[in-house]
């Protein structure tokens, strides 16, 4: 892992930025919210995917690709998460707590 | 908090490029990851003795091919390329070279190759093996047929070197192991190349054992050649040692009457067993001939040339057929001098003479036997005695002063009357020659001196 963050350590800022900026934008964003069935699929094939990776069943280069992605779209989510917590703690809770207080 | 978690689920319009980014990493990276991975296993692997040694890198995967020389060597090949930072899995595919019973190898010498062949041990080993050959070889072209393989005796490289040290005294043959036994066969470049060889081989490591040893050596040769016009002995070709040349030498000094010697003898060993009695025998015919040639080829006497009479013909040949040693064998060629033109008294008497200057007609001491190194001289003398045929020979026996008179009278007698038996043996007629012996009473020199003493020692002809 080490080594695959190591080398690949600009792409995965890339993806990592790239999840940042879309946590950051949700709020006002016209997407619409994942469906609670949807969430659960994508969390199904995510974990059928990393227990693809541990298991190490897929050989040679696609499973050189398969780590990097798992590892690409897991900095991507942590930091779509962080992006969205940021903006909710920096610009949403302030204002309801200001609103509240009046 | 709520809200938060509804922005959460808001994460997959980043997915698409997301995508474009993962297909870029993997396009970019991969070749790369790839050859660094190579490039590390390599480094890893440097220290182990592998053969045959293959690193095909896929992704993070690394598949190892190679030929390993024992198994806790190969596992730990394997432990050191899954120890490489970033390789994910090794696919195991080494194997442990074939084990050989028993343990062959060779190197083989012909004219313009020096091969190896067989198993070695280790690259390494056979590296060493084939850089000595290079060394040995002479400027022959070394051929590499060694194939790895376990197996190999304790100390075979040891053996298998000091046979290579053995090639450049070979002209052409195979030293080979099997195992610990060694075999030679072939031909050394020189006389005494395969007692060199034989010798060296004393230095096996312990264990080893030289099973079978055929090589030949060169033909041990011996030869002079007697030319009676330039009066010269030739000498050619080998002798066994220092001390066995000089006594060859001391023999002719005291066989052959007056003739050069141009020595070009060389000392080696090799010389067949006998060969020095061989060589004397031989010798004591050549001095009997008035041309020819003495040749001793291992253990082969070939003598040729003309006798001087015909019944000393007879006599040499049947001398060196029933006198050489066991295991000999001769061939002579001879055939017998044609009789010169007869000579007067006068003439006769100074062919006589001047052999008699040249050499002295020896006796075994205090006896009337005649030393067999006297028999080239006399052969000359019935030479000239056969020439003047109507001539009277009185053949007198003197000594020197040493002892009573009568005892020096009666030894004086008997030697002149050996000669004369010589003589007759030899075809002339027994009417012609009488045989006086006159002791020390005609002294031609001194017999105070021990020079003086030899002379006065002598027999002498006189023609009449």
């Amino acid at each position: 892992m080490s080594f695959l963050v190591a080398f690949n350590w600009g792409w995965i800022a890339g993806a990592a930025a790239l999840g940042f900026a879309t946590g950051w934008v949700s709020p006002i964003s016209r997407v619409r919210s994942q469906t609670r069935v949807n969430l659960r699929w994508t969390i199904a094939v995510v974990i059928a995917l990393v227990a693809l990776s541990l298991s190490r069943q897929l050989p040679g280069r696609p499973g050189y690709w398969l780590d990097l992605g798992l590892v690409m779209f897991g900095a991507y989510l942590v930091a779509a998460c962080v992006g969205s917590w940021l903006r909710y703690v920096l610009l949403v809770r302030p204002g309801m707590t200001r609103s509240d207080e009046t | 908090m709520s809200a938060f978690s509804d922005w959460v689920r808001r994460w997959w319009p980043g997915v698409i490029p997301l995508a474009v980014l993962w297909v870029a990493a993997a396009w970019t990276g991969t070749g790369p990851v790839e050859q660094q991975l190579t490039a590390r296993t390599g480094a890893v692997l440097k220290e182990s003795v592998l053969d045959k040694t293959q690193i095909e890198v896929s992704g993070r995967d690394v598949r190892l091919s190679a030929d390993a020389f024992s198994e806790q060597g190969r596992r730990a090949a394997v432990d050191q390329v899954a120890s490489v930072p970033g390789v994910r899995l090794v696919r195991d595919e080494t194997q442990l070279i074939a084990e050989v019973f028993p343990f062959n190898w060779s190197v083989e010498r012909d004219v313009v190759h020096v091969t190896l062949s067989g198993n070695a041990p280790l690259p390494a080993i056979k590296a060493r093996l084939l850089e000595a050959a290079r060394n040995a070889a002479n400027g022959a072209e070394v051929v590499d047929q060694m194939a790895l393989a376990r197996g190999a005796p304790v100390r075979f490289d040891a053996a298998a070197l000091l046979l290579i040290d053995q090639v450049s005294k070979l002209k052409e043959g195979r030293l080979s192991l099997a195992g610990t036994k060694v075999e030679l066969t072939g031909l050394a470049r020189e006389i005494g190349g395969r007692e060199a060889i034989s010798a060296a081989l004393k230095n096996l490591p312990e264990g080893y054992t030289v099973e079978k040893n055929d090589l030949r050596a060169p033909p041990y040769l011996f030869q002079i050649n007697k030319d009676p016009v330039a009066s010269t002995l030739v000498l050619s070709g080998y002798v066994p040692d220092n001390n066995a040349h000089a006594a060859i030498v001391n023999a002719i000094t005291r066989k052959f009457v007056g003739e050069k010697v141009e020595d070009k003898l060389k000392a080696s060993a090799g010389a067949p067993q006998g060969f020095m009695a061989a060589a004397m025998l031989a010798l004591k015919g050549l001095s009997r001939l008035s041309t020819g040639t003495l040749t001793i080829q291992d253990r082969n006497v070939k003598l040729t040339g003309d006798a001087l009479y015909p019944a000393a013909s007879e006599q040499i040949g049947e001398e060196l057929a029933s006198k050489l040693p066991q295991g000999w064998k001769q061939q002579a060629e001879l055939s017998v001098k044609p009789i010169a033109a007869p000579v007067n008294a006068t003439i006769c008497q100074q062919l006589l003479g001047g052999l008699l200057g040249k050499g002295t007609i020896r006796f075994e001491t205090g006896k009337a036997v005649i030393d067999p190194d006297s028999v080239g001289l006399l052969d000359r003398l019935v030479e000239v005695v056969l020439r003047c045929s109507t001539s009277q020979i009185e053949i007198t026996g003197h000594t020197d002063s040493n002892g009573d008179a009568e005892s020096n009278l009666a030894l004086s007698n008997r030697r002149a009357q050996s000669v004369a038996d010589y003589l007759i043996k030899a075809g002339v007629p027994s009417e012609r020659i009488t045989a006086i012996g006159f002791g020390s009473g005609r002294p031609i020199a001194p017999n105070d001196t021990e020079e003086g003493k030899a002379q006065n020692r002598r027999i002498e002809f006189l023609v009449k």
